[in-house]
């Protein structure tokens, strides 16, 4: 999490729902209404930098029913909600956690440094660890048949390896791609030293 | 919504780590960001204005609001102009390690985009001025370092050679160069079997291929 982290950077886009908790007269076009009042109450979906400073940052009010009241107050996104935490309950495999978000473990983890979600964090945990099985899994076998069209397995991208793990594997987010591709390389690589070794 | 033309240069920098080579510098975009920038700097000042150095957030939530969104904003964007440089100058500055001609090699990449190669004409590299010069100083600052051991070859390749010699191709005209075995003069197309200690540098530069 350095501050020069692309990937950082770009979970802190993600959107999360908020609700505004004062009348502010030049904030309208954040709800798309430029000009306009924002009012106490309206829903804005705004990214994580910006809905995580304002939850945080304390009005500095001492009036006796608005103590401490911060200027927003925001949900869990999407991503993060109900169904999603069923389905992974159910089978962790079955979710393309991908079409939530692109960095959903990222985003899961800053949310849960926000407020306190000791169920997600189980379910998180279990999630990851039963996925990152089946990641190494594909990845051993990508390894093995990847070796002969070696053209494709050098770029970035190796993840169209077809078969039934595709579909898997277009549901992975950022970090578990890395995790695949670490795999999947270091495979190819222990491959390529072991068949190294024989020729002397 | 403010922000997110700095998203879009972040997504930039994401497509360029896993690119081989440096995509063109993105100029309008990074103005725009810096204009944006300005813009809410300007908001600010305007509103405090007012205040005369003496405002007091608990008086006026709905102006703090307003300003911890117009900084944060600025803070966002300053945050992806810097990774936006930061990820170009350390593929920059892997590119001068790896030895190879960065300078020649952006203006042909920009050339073969454009559909015409080997019309270079300056304006097309795709490095901006400022990332030019720090290659340039960056090139002189590795040299000066490397020259300290001169029987080590810093930038040399790890692989063990298997053979002294080997065949290589020309790419580009290279002029002629002084071996062991006497001068060789490297025209394009022309093929040679040269010793490859006196040829690595012109491989990794680009003239020179190696074959087999």
């Amino acid at each position: 999490m350095s501050y020069y982290d692309i990937d950082s950077i770009l979970t802190d886009a993600e959107k999360i729902p908020c609700t505004f908790q004062f009348d502010i007269p030049d904030l309208g076009y954040l709800d798309n209404n430029p000009g306009q009042t924002l009012k106490t109450g309206a829903r804005v979906g705004l990214p994580l930098w910006l809905a995580e400073m304002l939850a945080i940052a304390n009005t500095g009010n001492i009036g006796p029913d608005d103590q401490g009241k911060s200027f927003v107050a925001f949900d869990l996104p999407p991503a993060l909600g109900n169904d999603v935490v069923q389905a992974l309950k159910a089978d962790p495999r079955a979710v393309p956690i991908r079409d939530q978000s692109a960095h959903f473990y990222s985003l899961a983890t800053h949310m849960m440094d926000l407020s306190e979600e000791p169920e997600l964090s189980t379910v998180l945990r279990k999630t990851f660890v039963t996925r990152a099985g089946e990641i190494a899994l594909h990845a051993r076998k990508a390894g093995g048949g990847g070796s002969g069209k070696g053209g494709a397995s050098e770029e970035g991208s190796n993840l169209g390896v077809g078969g039934a793990g595709e579909e898997f594997l277009r549901g992975l987010d950022e970090w578990e791609r890395k995790l695949f591709r670490k795999a999947h390389d270091g495979a190819r690589s222990g491959k390529e030293w072991m068949e190294g070794v024989k020729k002397f | 919504m403010y922000g997110d033309l700095g998203n879009k240069l972040v997504q930039h920098a994401k497509r360029t780590q896993i690119l081989p080579h440096l995509p063109p510098y993105q100029t309008e975009l990074v103005r725009t960001v810096t204009r944006e920038v300005r813009d809410l700097h300007r908001d600010v000042d305007s509103l405090l204005e007012p205040f005369q150095g003496s405002f007091d957030p608990a008086a006026d939530p709905a102006s703090a609001c307003t300003l911890l969104v117009n900084h944060l904003s600025m803070r966002r964007n300053k945050r992806c102009l810097l990774a936006y440089h930061r990820t170009r100058t350390e593929k920059l500055e892997e590119l001068v390690w790896n030895g190879s001609d960065v300078l020649d090699l952006s203006a042909q990449q920009a050339g073969g985009a454009n559909g015409v190669p080997g019309a270079n004409d300056g304006g097309t590299s795709s490095l901006s001025p400022q990332e030019e010069d720090h290659v340039r100083q960056y090139g002189d600052l590795l040299a000066a370092y490397k020259g300290q051991w001169t029987d080590v070859d810093l930038t040399g390749s790890l692989e063990p050679p298997r053979d002294l010699f080997i065949d290589v191709r020309v790419l580009k005209d290279a002029g002629e160069i002084q071996t062991e075995y006497g001068a060789i003069n490297l025209t394009k197309n022309s093929q040679f079997y040269v010793r490859q200690g006196d040829v690595e540098r012109l491989i990794a530069q680009g003239y020179l291929q190696k074959l087999g």
